[in-house]
C-alpha cells in the first residue's frame, strides 16, 4: 500500500466520524425546522412565496462562501453574548459550519413537502374533510403520508448536498473528508484529493440508497423497508462516529488545538507542533486549511491554541500598518502590540523567513535580461502576472506597485500549486512566490531582487492565544523549536511534501525536521 | 304540492353563497324543507349551484347569508369536523384515499368517532355485503378496483358511522350506463332499507325521475321547481322545468320511433 493512501486511512476514523457527525446533526436540524415551516406554508399561502424564495437565495449562495460567512457573524454575535450574558460561542469549527449545512438542507425539504401536499387531488382532500377529519387529522392520516414519498425524496436530495458541502467545513476549522481534499490539493497530494472525494462520494451514495428505501417503503406502504432503511442509516451513523464519541468518552488530558493555514508548510510546522506536544504527553488536535485573515482571530478568540503566522502578514493585515521599521524593530513592536492589544504571546522566529517574492523562470528573465524588481518594471505592461487569491488585495501589493510602478497586462489567480504551474508552463510570466517554497529550488525559479525592500519581511513567528500563555507544557513544547528552522531546511520539508515522486505526508516532513534539530533520533 | 311534515331533517331557509363580490350568486337565497326519509334529487345545468348548496348543509361551503337546520338543530352549533361525522357524503370525484385500503376507507368515520375494533371490523363486513362488493377486496388497494367498485366503497364509506342523512353529489357521473342503472337502484333500496334522508344532486332527470320522490330544480343559484315527477310536468311549470322533464319521454319516444324503424 502506498505511503499516502496508508497515511489517508490512518486518519479516516477521525475524518469520516466528524463528517457524519456534523454531516447528520445539520441534516436533523435541518429537517426539525424545515418541516414545521413547510407545513406553515401550506396552510398559509401568504408565506409560500416568501419562505421558498428566501430558501432558494440561500441555495445560491456558494458552500464555501456560506460556511466562510458564518465565521464573522458568529463572531459579532459571541462578542454580543459576552456582553450581555458574559458567554460567548464559538466562531470556528462544529458551530458556522453545523449552522451552515443546516441551512443548505432545507431547500430541498421545504420545496418538496409544500409542492408535494399542495398538489395532492383536491377529491382527495374534500374527503377528508367531508368524513369529518380536523385539519390536524386530515395532516396526519392523509396529506403527509399521501406527501411521503416526495418529502422523502427531497431529504435524500438535501442528505447528498450537505454530505457534499460538508467537505468545505474544512477551512472553518471542522475537520471533515474534506481535509484530505484541501491538504491534498495544497500539497500536491492526488491520492488524498482523490480518497477525500472518493469517500464522501461513496458516503453520500450509501446514505442515500438507505433513504431511498425509506422512501420506497413509503411509497409501497412497506413498513419492512421503512425499517430497514432507517435501521441501516442508524446503524451507518453510529459505526462512523463511534471512534470521535470514544475519543471524547476516554480518558481526559489537556487538549490543544494546533492551527494551520492552507499551504503545506502551515501543515509541516502544524504537524510539529503538534508533535512536540505529544511527546509532552498532550492530546492534541489540528484545525488545518484555515484562512490567513480568520486564524488570527479564531486565536485571539482562544479557539485555537497556536500557529505559525509571518511578521509582515501581521504587520499589515492585523496591525493595518503601512510604515517600514528595520526588521528587530518590526518584531519588537509587533511583540509589544500583540501582547497589549489581544494577550497573544509570539514566541518568536523558527529562523526562517517566509516572504512573498516575485519569481520568474530563469530562461525567460535571462532572455529578457531581467534581474531585480526594478528590471521587471520595464515589461510589466506586456506581462501576465499569476498570484494566489490574496495578494491583489494585500497592502503589499500596493506597497509593490507605487515603489516600482508596476502594471501587468494581465493578472490570474491560482491555488498556490497551480501557480507554479501556469509559470512553468507559460501562461503567466511571473508569479508571487513564496520565498520558503521548495518548488523554487526544484524548479530553478529565478527570485527577483526587492532593491527597494518595498516587501516587508516576513519572519515565521510563533503565536500562542491569550488563555495558554502561562501553559508551561505548551511553552516547553515550543520553546525548542524557536530559531532552529533556517530557510534551507524549510525548503526542504516543504519540497518532500510538495514534489510528485517519494511525496511524504506533513507529518513525515515534520519528523524529518524533528531529526535534523535533534529533537528526536534517527 | 306536498305539504311539509312536522319536523323536516334538512330546513334550509334564505340561503345565499356568492364566491366572489360583484359576481352573480351561485346559490340566491334557497329556502327548502326536506322531509324525513325523502329521497330528493336536486337537478340542474352545470353552474345552476345544486353542488354549492349540497356543500353548505355539511358546511364544506359556508354560506353568505341564511340559515341551515338539521333535525332542528343549527348546523353551525358544532365543529364542523363532528357535523361531517354526523352526515354521509358521497363524492363528485369517489376521493377514496388512495393510501388505504378498502376496508381503510370504508372504516374510516368510525374510527375518527372511536369504535372499537370490533365493531369496526363487523360494520365493514356488513357494509362490503350491504354494498354487494365480494368480502376480499376489503384488503384490496382502491387503484385496484374497477369505477363501480370504487363508487360502491365510496358509498360504503358513506354510510359507515350509520348517518341519518345522506348527501351525494354525482355519485354515478363517471359510471357507465349499466353500472349507472345498477348503482342508481341498489341505493334507492339501501335508502329504503336503512330510513334514511337523502340529498342527491344529478344533472341527468332520467336518473331523478327513476329514482328520487321529489325533484327540486335549480337555475342560475334559484329553485324553478320543486315536487314529484308528475307535477312537474304540469304545464304551469317553468319553461325550463317542462323542457328538462320532457327530455326523458321524448329521449323514449325517439328510442321506441327508431327501434320500431328498423324492425319495419
Amino acid at each position: 500500500m502506498s505511503p499516502a493512501l496508508k497515511s489517508a486511512l490512518a486518519t479516516l476514523p477521525e475524518y469520516l466520524g466528524s463528517h457524519v457527525l456534523l454531516s447528520t446533526a445539520a441534516l436533523v436540524l435541518g429537517l426539525a425546522i424545515s418541516l414545521p415551516l413547510a407545513l406553515a406554508a401550506i396552510r398559509v399561502e401568504r408565506l409560500r412565496w416568501p419562505l421558498l424564495m428566501l430558501a432558494s437565495l440561500i441555495q445560491t449562495i456558494p458552500g464555501l462562501a456560506l460556511l466562510a460567512l458564518f465565521y464573522p457573524i458568529l463572531l459579532a454575535l459571541s462578542a454580543l453574548l459576552q456582553g450581555m450574558i458574559g458567554v460567548g460561542v464559538p466562531a470556528l469549527g462544529f458551530l458556522p459550519a453545523l449552522i451552515a449545512l443546516t441551512l443548505y438542507s432545507m431547500l430541498p425539504i421545504i420545496r418538496n413537502t409544500v409542492t408535494a401536499v399542495t398538489s395532492l387531488d383536491p377529491a382527495i382532500i374534500e374527503a377528508a374533510r367531508g368524513v369529518g377529519m380536523t385539519d390536524r387529522q386530515r395532516l396526519l392520516k392523509v396529506e403527509l403520508p399521501l406527501a411521503a414519498p416526495v418529502i422523502m425524496a427531497g431529504i435524500r436530495t438535501a442528505a447528498v448536498w450537505v454530505i457534499g458541502t460538508a467537505t468545505l467545513a474544512t477551512p472553518v476549522g471542522q475537520a471533515s473528508l474534506g481535509n484530505y481534499i484541501f491538504a491534498g490539493l495544497q500539497t500536491e497530494n492526488w491520492v488524498w484529493v482523490l480518497f477525500g472525494c472518493v469517500a464522501a462520494a461513496l458516503l453520500a451514495l450509501v446514505i442515500d440508497q438507505l433513504l431511498g428505501l425509506i422512501e420506497s417503503g413509503a411509497t409501497r406502504r412497506s413498513r419492512a423497508r421503512v425499517l430497514l432503511g432507517l435501521g441501516g442509516f442508524l446503524a451507518v451513523v453510529l459505526a462512523a462516529t463511534a471512534p470521535v464519541a470514544i475519543g471524547h468518552i476516554g480518558p481526559r488530558q489537556p487538549s490543544y488545538v494546533i492551527g494551520a493555514k492552507n499551504f503545506s508548510e502551515q501543515y509541516i510546522l502544524a504537524a510539529l507542533m503538534a508533535d512536540r506536544l505529544e511527546a509532552g504527553g498532550a492530546r492534541v488536535t489540528q484545525s488545518s486549511g484555515l484562512g490567513s485573515a480568520v486564524i488570527f482571530r479564531a486565536l485571539a478568540n482562544d479557539e485555537i491554541d497556536a500557529y505559525v503566522d509571518y511578521s509582515g502578514t501581521l504587520w499589515a493585515n492585523v496591525m493595518h500598518r503601512t510604515d517600514q521599521p528595520p526588521r528587530a524593530k518590526m518584531l519588537a513592536e509587533m511583540k509589544s502590540w500583540l501582547h497589549d492589544r489581544y494577550g497573544v504571546a509570539m514566541l518568536g522566529s523558527l529562523g526562517f523567513e517566509n516572504a512573498y517574492a516575485l519569481a520568474m523562470r530563469r530562461d525567460r528573465a535571462a532572455s529578457l535580461g531581467i534581474y531585480d524588481i526594478a528590471d521587471l518594471a520595464g515589461h510589466s505592461a506586456d506581462m501576465a502576472i499569476g498570484s494566489d487569491y490574496e495578494f491583489f488585495v494585500r497592502p503589499e501589493w500596493q506597497a509593490l506597485r507605487n515603489a516600482y510602478g508596476l502594471g501587468f497586462a494581465r493578472k490570474r489567480q491560482y491555488q498556490s500549486t497551480f501557480m507554479y504551474r501556469a509559470l512553468m508552463n507559460g501562461d503567466v510570466d511571473v508569479i508571487t512566490a513564496f520565498s520558503s517554497d521548495g518548488r523554487i529550488t526544484a524548479n530553478d525559479l529565478l527570485v527577483l531582487t526587492d532593491g527597494k525592500g518595498a516587501i516587508p519581511p516576513y519572519d515565521a513567528v510563533v503565536l500562542v492565544a491569550p488563555h495558554r500563555v502561562n501553559d508551561r507544557r505548551l511553552m516547553n513544547a515550543l520553546a525548542p523549536l524557536i530559531g532552529r528552522i533556517n530557510i534551507g531546511m524549510m525548503r526542504k520539508a516543504n519540497m518532500m511534501v510538495d514534489r510528485e515522486k517519494d511525496k511524504l505526508t506533513p507529518g513525515a516532513a515534520a519528523r524529518w525536521i524533528e531529526q535534523e534539530i535533534g529533537l528526536i533520533q534517527q | 304540492m306536498s305539504e311539509a311534515p312536522p319536523t323536516a331533517a334538512i330546513s334550509i331557509s334564505s340561503l345565499t353563497k356568492c364566491f366572489s363580490p360583484g359576481a352573480s350568486p351561485a346559490v340566491d337565497n334557497i329556502s327548502l324543507d326536506v322531509a324525513q326519509g325523502s329521497f330528493v334529487a336536486i337537478v340542474g345545468g352545470s353552474g345552476s349551484g345544486k353542488t354549492t348548496l349540497l356543500k353548505m348543509i355539511n358546511r364544506l361551503i359556508l354560506p353568505d347569508h341564511g340559515q341551515i337546520a338539521i333535525n332542528g338543530e343549527a348546523n353551525d352549533a358544532m365543529p364542523a369536523s363532528l357535523l361531517r361525522r354526523r352526515i354521509g357524503y358521497v363524492f363528485q370525484g369517489i376521493g377514496l384515499f388512495p393510501h388505504m385500503t378498502v376496508a381503510e376507507n370504508i372504516a374510516i368515520t368510525p374510527r375518527l368517532l372511536g369504535w372499537g375494533v370490533r365493531d369496526i371490523a363487523a360494520r365493514v363486513d356488513q357494509l362490503l355485503d350491504l354494498v354487494e362488493l365480494p368480502r376480499a377486496v376489503a384488503t384490496r388497494f382502491p387503484s385496484m378496483l374497477s369505477g363501480g367498485q370504487q363508487q360502491r366503497v365510496g358509498f360504503a364509506r358513506a354510510l359507515a358511522a350509520r348517518p341519518r342523512i345522506m348527501l351525494m353529489d354525482e355519485p354515478f357521473g363517471a359510471l357507465d350506463p349499466v353500472v349507472r342503472d345498477t348503482l342508481g337502484h341498489a341505493t334507492r333500496t339501501i335508502h329504503d332499507r336503512l330510513g334514511m334522508t337523502t340529498l342527491m344532486v344529478t344533472h341527468d332527470m332520467t336518473e331523478a325521475v327513476l329514482i328520487a320522490d321529489r325533484i327540486v330544480v335549480m337555475k342560475h343559484g334559484r329553485l324553478i321547481g320543486d315536487g314529484t315527477a308528475v307535477e312537474l310536468l304540469d304545464p304551469r311549470q317553468h319553461d325550463d322545468v317542462r323542457a328538462l322533464m320532457d327530455m326523458p319521454r321524448l329521449q323514449a319516444e325517439r328510442l321506441r320511433a327508431r327501434l320500431d324503424g328498423e324492425r319495419g
